[in-house]
């Protein structure tokens, strides 16, 4: 891994970011009415006094691009605005809020892949096999299924008919102040079902694809090559033929990362799960365009941050790439 | 002393569009400890199949080996449990393939891939078996064999490449070495340092080596004796010398013509005209009878046996009668 | 091949058609979308009510009243009635969303893959660039700022979706302006316009077909998760808003948010069928692997 890639890499990250800034500043400006008024939040019944502390804030009053260079230049020294609904600095709101979402998608990604490539591999030995048609049939079905849904039927079963997991929140109130074991052990157990329901849209396409793949893979000379050594069939499965078959994976992985964060988001409304999904569906309701556009920034954010690590993984996992240019 | 390896009556059929198809029909051969034994032939004739049955590695799930005995160093191998074949593979009998480019796994380091096959074997550490592999590369002629060790596939030449499937087949000293094609897709002046790196193998290793070849070419090269195949069956078995000064079937004789020869001019090369059957199509009579100058009624009706005709073991009508 | 007659040759379309034919859970889809169409269509006439109308006491259990087969929901609205008349928005806005999402994915797409250099460039970075934002909450924003109506929800779902679109259509582009035709047609003189259009494009149909088909699916579930989060038209009865309205009692009541759901499911399981059929279709050698 060069070092030099990596720097143009997360350069070209952050010129991406700045293009959010820049749309960021247009969408206020696009939206009807006076932006000042905008900023202040339509439902937030704000003074004269208040609107007029915002022009001179977000210089309203001068020509658009000293406005925006205010906006881009505010934004780059951390300043993301006022929510005037919470009454409260958005980049503290959104400090808040960003580690519940990191947690929940990292876990459903991971449970995702790692189940479903699991799947996929074993459905890849016996391509006509029954898990094959399985796996097909639920990719199919969880694809369709609306993730908001499939969270609320799961909050049926498991809050009436088999209670062993809680449906609401990220933590119990009786245990807020317990030790560190017992937080995390609480945490993990609240994670359960949103991280799964995230999950499971995303682990059928993972078994599908990687079953895909893996049947390509499955016919190369060099798995021929493998069990001609004397190679065990897991370790031509899951060693041979896996990190060849992993690139497709890892090029989706990367590409589904900005649908799992919208799918974060209606599962962290359906399950109380206090994270910046929440925080977006509380302050759209509440025409808070600061804390909104905040939250449009930080998940940009989280992609173009998972978009690099994807690129990483992919020159790891195929050598062909990285001594090129 | 009985050899090394040896098959009798070997039957493997495939199932198919057509139905179950039969890709060998009682073959048999056999391999002497430390010689080369060339099967030689056009492809789809059944050799990489006969290679791949001795390795226990034909294409499930549509391959299956229908009748006849697979002996290796006196073990039955026909029936034997999957992890006594896993156990042979690799450490008894090793084999190299046509392709080293995509033979290889690309996301591993040569070092890596050669390493693995000892640990497999062998009970050693991961450390010790990568020394092995960068010796064993050194033995297979690949300069700064250290640092190409930590090469991956693709950053070799495609002679470095079936050197580096050499040093893996030998790294257990297997007894038996099976080279599918091993030149087939090098160029003309690496083929010949691969054949002279195969020959010093054999001898400082003390392998046996089954080299599967289109190429009697090569056959010269290397082996001590032949056994020619068409359409799934042997049709033609004796000393390399033999064979290529006295060849009995008429595809045999076709296969030497189209070696070209030094002072032969061009247009004297010849060929074989017509195309292999496919198998699904193989009649009653020889499969070779719609290509040959001498096929007679009888040749249309009835297989020729693999007999000895005075000479040496051919399966011919014509050459049956013609000593009548 | 069967019936076919000799030195005839069919048409691409056609012979798509006979392989779509065969395929079971294809047409099955084809059927069931038929019937969720027909019944969104004059399902509405048959109930002709306003789904809005309080018709009963609120939460009847479905099969208690024999006028409400499927129930109530928390304020006594008519279950059936909200799924018949709630599905003809959610498709026409999946419509209209799918649509929008095809012309700027194509347009954009075809003039990067066809001209290639600082064209592609610049269009494929635009592309990288929306595709860093994740479209639902995008898509949020901007039916919060234009106000919410079917317009402006399909808007706001075509602007976030066409990324893949581009990329497919750039690919496909590639792929084929490379072909011999493309080469012929260059040589007798045709301008890039004809080409792009009349040439390039009705040989990347297909893939594209099955993309169109597939991205309908996921507009109705954009449409759906929209209206769950109460961003949809507040005037239009819809299944998410179904959904989204009855969300707070789903532990007194499963019903009212069941069907909606099993509609919404439905629906796009029947798109999806319809479209890995056409691919299959498209692509015969793939589906024998």
């Amino acid at each position: 891994m060069t070092l030099s890639y990596l720097l143009r890499r997360i350069g070209y990250g952050l010129l991406l970011m700045l293009g959010v800034v820049i749309l960021n500043f247009f969408l206020i400006r696009l939206a009807p009415g006076d932006p000042a008024v905008v900023i202040a939040g339509e439902m937030g019944g704000a003074t004269e006094e208040m609107l007029e502390s915002i022009r001179e804030e977000y210089g309203l009053n001068k020509p658009i691009f000293t406005q925006l260079w205010i906006y881009v230049s505010g934004i780059a020294t951390g300043n993301l605005g006022e929510s005037f609904f919470f009454n409260q600095p958005v980049s503290k709101l959104i400090g808040l809020r960003i580690w519940p979402t990191i947690l929940l998608v990292i876990t459903a990604q991971i449970l995702s892949i790692s189940i479903g490539v699991f799947m996929g591999v074993i459905a890849a030995r016996k391509p006509n096999g029954i898990l094959s048609g399985i796996v097909s049939i639920f990719a199919t079905i969880g694809y369709a299924v609306p993730v908001f849904w499939t969270g609320i039927m799961l909050i049926i079963l498991f809050a009436s008919v088999i209670p062993i997991f809680p449906v609401e929140g990220m933590q119990s109130v009786k245990l807020r102040d317990a030790g560190f074991v017992v937080k995390t052990l609480d945490i993990a157990h609240h994670l359960v079902l949103p991280a799964f329901t995230l999950a499971i849209i995303y682990l059928a396409q993972y078994a599908r694809l990687s079953r895909a793949s893996m049947l390509e893979v499955l016919g190369s000379d060099y798995i021929r090559t493998a069990r001609a050594k004397g190679a065990s069939e897991v370790s031509v499965l899951f060693k041979h033929a896996l990190r060849n078959a992993a690139l497709p994976i890892l090029t989706v992985a990367g590409l589904q990362f900005g649908n799992l964060i919208s799918g974060a988001l209606l599962v962290e409304t359906v399950f109380n799960w206090p994270g910046m999904g929440r925080l977006a569906f509380d302050s759209i309701l509440r025409r808070d365009y600061p804390t909104i556009l905040g939250v449009l920034f930080f998940a940009s954010a989280m992609v173009v941050v998972a978009n690099i690590i994807t690129d990483i993984s992919y020159r790891w996992a195929d050598p062909r790439l990285r001594r090129k240019s | 002393m009985s050899p090394l390896l040896e098959i009798n009556d070997l039957a493997v059929t495939f199932a198919t569009r057509h139905g179950e198809v039969t890709a060998l029909d009682s073959v048999s051969l056999h391999v002497n400890e430390g010689e080369t034994l060339g099967i030689v032939g056009e492809s789809g004739c059944g050799k990489s199949i006969t290679a791949l049955s001795v390795m226990g590695l034909i294409p499930q799930p549509h391959g299956r080996i229908r009748a006849g005995s697979i002996k290796l160093a006196g073990e039955e191998f026909v029936g034997a449990t999957p992890a006594r074949l896993r156990q042979m593979r690799g450490a008894e009998a090793a084999m190299i393939f046509q392709e080293p480019m995509t033979s290889l796994n690309p996301v591993f380091t040569v070092g890596d891939q050669i390493a693995e096959a000892i640990t497999l074997h062998q009970n050693t550490s991961r450390d010790r078996a990568f020394k092995d592999a960068i010796a064993l590369l050194d033995r297979v002629g690949i300069p700064e064999p250290d640092k190409r060790a930590r090469d991956y596939p693709h950053q070799l030449s495609g002679g470095m490449r079936q050197r580096m499937m050499i040093a893996m087949a030998v790294s257990c000293r297997p007894k038996l070495l099976i080279a599918d094609e091993p030149t087939t897709a090098l160029d003309v002046t690496v083929q010949a340092q691969i054949f002279d790196l195969l020959n010093e193998i054999q001898r400082d290793f003390g392998a046996a080596i089954l080299l599967i070849t289109h190429d009697m070419g090569a056959i010269a090269e290397m082996a001590d004796r032949v056994s020619v195949m068409y359409a799934g069956r042997v049709i033609e078995t004796a000393t390399a010398d033999q064979v290529l000064d006295t060849p009995q079937h008429p595809y045999a004789r076709g296969l030497i013509d189209c070696i070209p020869a030094l002072g032969k001019s061009e247009t004297g090369l010849k060929e074989i005209p017509g195309v292999v059957p496919p198998l699904h199509m193989l009649g009653a009579g020889c499969a070779f009878a719609q290509r040959c100058d001498h096929a007679q009624a009888r040749c249309l009706r009835e297989k020729p046996k693999l007999i000895n005709h005075g000479h040496h073991p051919a399966a011919c009508h014509g050459v049956e009668e013609a000593r009548l | 091949m069967n019936d076919t007659p000799e030195f005839k040759p069919e048409s691409p379309g056609l012979e798509a058609w006979r392989m779509f034919r065969r395929n079971i859970p294809a047409v099955f889809g084809l059927v069931l979308l038929i019937v969720i169409f027909l019944a969104t269509l004059y399902g509405a006439l048959i109930y002709n009510g306003d789904p809005f109308d309080i018709v009963w006491a609120p939460h009847e259990m479905p099969g208690a009243t024999p006028e409400f087969p499927l129930g109530t929901d928390y304020l006594g609205r008519d279950i059936i009635a909200g799924l018949l008349t709630g599905g003809g928005p959610t498709l026409a806005v999946g419509a209209a969303a799918a649509a929008l999402t095809m012309f700027i994915g194509i347009s954009l797409g075809a003039l990067a893959g066809y001209y290639g250099g600082w064209v592609d460039n610049l269009l494929m970075r635009f592309t990288e660039f929306f595709q860093v934002l994740p479209a639902l909450l995008f898509a949020m924003v901007l039916v919060t700022l234009f106000s919410p109506s079917l317009w402006t929800i399909a808007f706001a779902i075509g602007v976030v979706s066409w990324p893949q679109t581009a990329r497919l259509t750039r690919a496909e582009f590639l792929k084929i302006k490379e072909l011999e035709y493309v080469t012929a047609a260059r040589a007798i003189g045709a301008r890039n316009k004809r080409i792009i259009w009349k040439v390039i494009l009705p040989n990347a149909a297909p893939p594209l077909i099955v993309s169109a088909t597939l991205t309908i699916g996921v507009a109705i579930l954009f449409e759906a998760g929209l209206s769950f989060l109460g961003l949809g038209d507040p005037n239009v009865m819809s299944w998410g808003l179904m959904i989204g309205a009855n969300r707070e009692f789903i532990l007194e009541a499963w019903w009212p948010v069941t069907f909606p759901g099993l509609a919404i499911f439905l629906t796009v399981f029947a798109v999806s069928l319809v479209g890995d059929g056409l691919n299959d279709a498209f692509n015969p050698k793939l589906r024998q692997r």
